[in-house]
């Protein structure tokens, strides 16, 4: 799948809070336009009720619906769904552009588990990532989930789902130069709440991967496993705390970071289509 | 009065809580108690701290008289700035008598000498801290009064604690002129920062229980780990190690309060070991990391691990040498005899 870097631009460096999503019911492509103007007036409504974002000077929400084609993992994957919510002030003159407040994207990378034995009214895009107010999401979220009889959810990332991430992408080669491998645990339920931020040199990271990555594109969980012990001992060894009691909540690197509450950010275009097909999996799993 | 020191003074009695500016204001002693009941002290702030510029400005208030408002509220709210800590060294053993007014004259001095556009204010505390405030110019500028540093220096002591301003570039000059007024000849700064002064005070100055060796170790009060539950039925079935764990955790820590800390920070250059079965990194370079723990209450949540069975009891020297090592930010690097265990494969 060649990714036009252009257009998943938009993508990169930004904070995506993820969702589950269940399959849409009689969602047409050929309606995105009826289903924008909708959108936007179910969100004017939500507004007029009192459920209103902004304060102050009365504003337009635009809502645009569009279909991204390359975003997507196999020609079985439904080609991805964004959702832009603009605000238009009533006093705009000729040149000023409407300003994007929020954006939201449904989409599905080797999402075949899911799709395969599905019957045809149903679209599977089981990962939904949102940027931009809490509020937004929720007259959007609504909106979907009435119109197309679907189900949202927080997509919640497990330690052991966050092991695997930061050793996946601790492997990935990157032609410049890369930020640390970070993990940060949490240390809840003692008298006063302790962080722990683990931050390793990327080039030794990645030296201590590939000796323990035994099979080139191919990862095991005991490969995982072995990593993190590694990291675990050798923390051990200075501090005598074990961190593998502790809570992992984020893990960091050049590719991506992401945070146990369902929060990743992408940073380099190189790796995108893996790391969505790791987010797609965890997301049908949350279905399922 | 000067309309930047009236807008001075607004915005520092803005900064006020509303029930502690009457409080605040007396402390300060600028304003006469009949003056100070003449205000509305249950209004919004705004207008409190409307009235008492009017006040400042039948009183003539200039920046000097400002500047001793914003040190009381910076000594009161202390905690909200980051302190970092400096030593001085005195190159012989002579204890002069320490003479305030030289001091003052001194620090003046040279600030001045270096920069023309600086305020100088100080403030002497019960405790024997003398408080600096300095606002910094350039030769062509006024200072700037809403970022200025602010030191602690205790007489009796070599130690300052330094709040600089983001303006890094006087840090130099500040120091020089700490160590001219104070007849040192060097000053160098620690590896310890906090925002809890009191900590940073009670550390250097070793106010806090420590560790003391004892040769008749103390049993510990009978079985005081946790309390003995009413139902005969449960038991602890590892209550020697727990009483083991709590006995190591006194010796280390010393049974009074923690200084308070919120981090320690350890940038380790040592070398990656693990058990050459596993088939592993066996680098002949460092395996470079930067450790960073943070807490409300650091040594707090650190001396709790143990007992959580997070950690392994005695914690390590690398932890529990932060006060009486009096740093927080280290550099640790492989060195023979480092660690004296062998090191134990996994």
């Amino acid at each position: 799948e060649n990714v036009d870097p252009q257009k998943t631009a938009f993508l990169l460096r930004k904070a995506w809070t993820l969702y589950s999503v269940t399959p849409l019911y009689r969602f047409h492509r050929s309606r995105l336009r009826d289903y924008a103007r909708l959108l936007s007036a179910f969100i004017a409504a939500e507004k007029q009720k009192g459920l209103a974002v902004e304060v102050g000077v009365e504003l337009d929400i635009k809502v645009a619906v569009s279909s991204l084609a390359d975003l997507r993992g196999s020609e079985q994957d439904q080609a991805a769904v964004l959702v832009q919510l603009s605000l238009r002030s009533r006093v705009s003159s000729r040149n000023s552009e409407d300003k994007l407040v929020w954006l939201g994207w449904f989409c599905s990378v080797y999402g075949d588990d899911l799709s395969e034995n599905m019957p045809e009214d149903f679209t599977c895009l089981p990962l939904f990532l949102t940027h931009g107010a809490e509020s937004y999401t929720s007259m959007v979220g609504s909106w979907f989930q009435k119109t197309f009889d679907c189900c949202f959810r927080r997509l919640a990332i497990s330690p052991l789902n966050l092991s695997w991430m930061v050793a996946m992408w601790t492997g990935c080669q990157l032609d410049r130069a890369a930020s640390a491998v970070e993990l940060v645990f949490s240390v809840p339920r003692l008298s006063q709440p302790l962080d722990i931020s683990y931050a390793i040199h990327p080039e030794d990271a990645k030296a201590l991967w590939d000796t323990v990555q035994k099979t080139p594109g191919e990862i095991t969980q005991e490969e995982v496993d072995v990593f993190m012990d590694c990291l675990y001992a050798h923390f051990h060894r200075h501090f005598k705390i074990h961190l593998s009691a502790a809570k992992l909540v984020k893990v960091s690197t050049a590719v991506a970071s992401a945070h146990c509450d369902g929060i990743v950010k992408i940073l380099h275009s190189q790796y995108l289509s893996g790391v969505l097909m790791l987010l797609t999996e965890l997301a049908i799993s949350q279905i399922q | 009065m000067d309309e930047t020191v009236a807008e001075y003074i607004r915005r520092t009695v803005l900064k006020i809580p509303r029930d502690e500016i009457k409080t605040m204001l007396q402390k300060w002693g600028f304003l006469s108690e009949a003056q100070l009941q003449t205000l509305n002290f249950h209004q919004i702030k705004d207008n409190i701290s409307q009235e008492v510029v009017q006040l400042c400005e039948e009183n003539s208030a200039d920046i000097k008289q400002a500047a001793v408002l914003d040190i009381i509220y910076n000594h009161i709210y202390q905690n909200k700035r980051m302190w970092s800590v400096y030593q001085m060294k005195k190159s012989g053993e002579e204890l002069e008598y320490f003479d305030i007014t030289d001091f003052k004259k001194k620090f003046k001095g040279r600030l001045r000498s270096a920069l023309k556009n600086v305020t100088i204010t100080f403030k002497e505390y019960e405790d024997n801290a003398i408080w600096i405030r300095v606002a910094w110019g350039t030769p062509y500028k006024k200072p700037n009064q809403y970022k200025p540093s602010y030191v602690v220096y205790h007489s009796q002591t070599p130690y300052v604690f330094i709040s600089a301003s983001v303006l890094k570039s006087n840090l130099p000059l500040l120091c020089q002129a700490l160590i001219v007024a104070s007849n040192y000849h060097d000053i160098r700064e620690m590896e310890l920062r906090s925002h809890s002064l009191n900590s940073l005070k009670d550390i250097v100055f070793k106010r806090y229980s420590q560790n003391f060796q004892t040769y008749y170790p103390k049993p510990v009060q009978g079985g005081s780990v946790e309390p003995e539950s009413a139902d005969i039925r449960i038991v602890q079935e590892n209550r020697s190690e727990k009483e083991r764990i709590h006995r190591l955790n006194q010796e280390v820590f010393g049974g009074g309060p923690q200084p308070k800390l919120e981090f320690a920070q350890y940038k380790l250059e040592t070398m990656f070991k693990s058990d050459p079965k596993m088939g592993v990194l066996d680098k002949k370079e460092p395996f470079r990391c930067l450790v960073k723990f943070s807490s409300p209450h650091l040594l707090e949540s650190l001396k709790s691990l143990a007992p959580a069975g997070m950690a392994d009891a005695p914690l390590s020297p690398l932890l529990t040498c932060i006060p009486h090592k009096a740093r927080n930010y280290f550099k640790i690097r492989e060195k023979k005899g480092l660690f004296p265990e062998s090191f134990v494969s996994p």
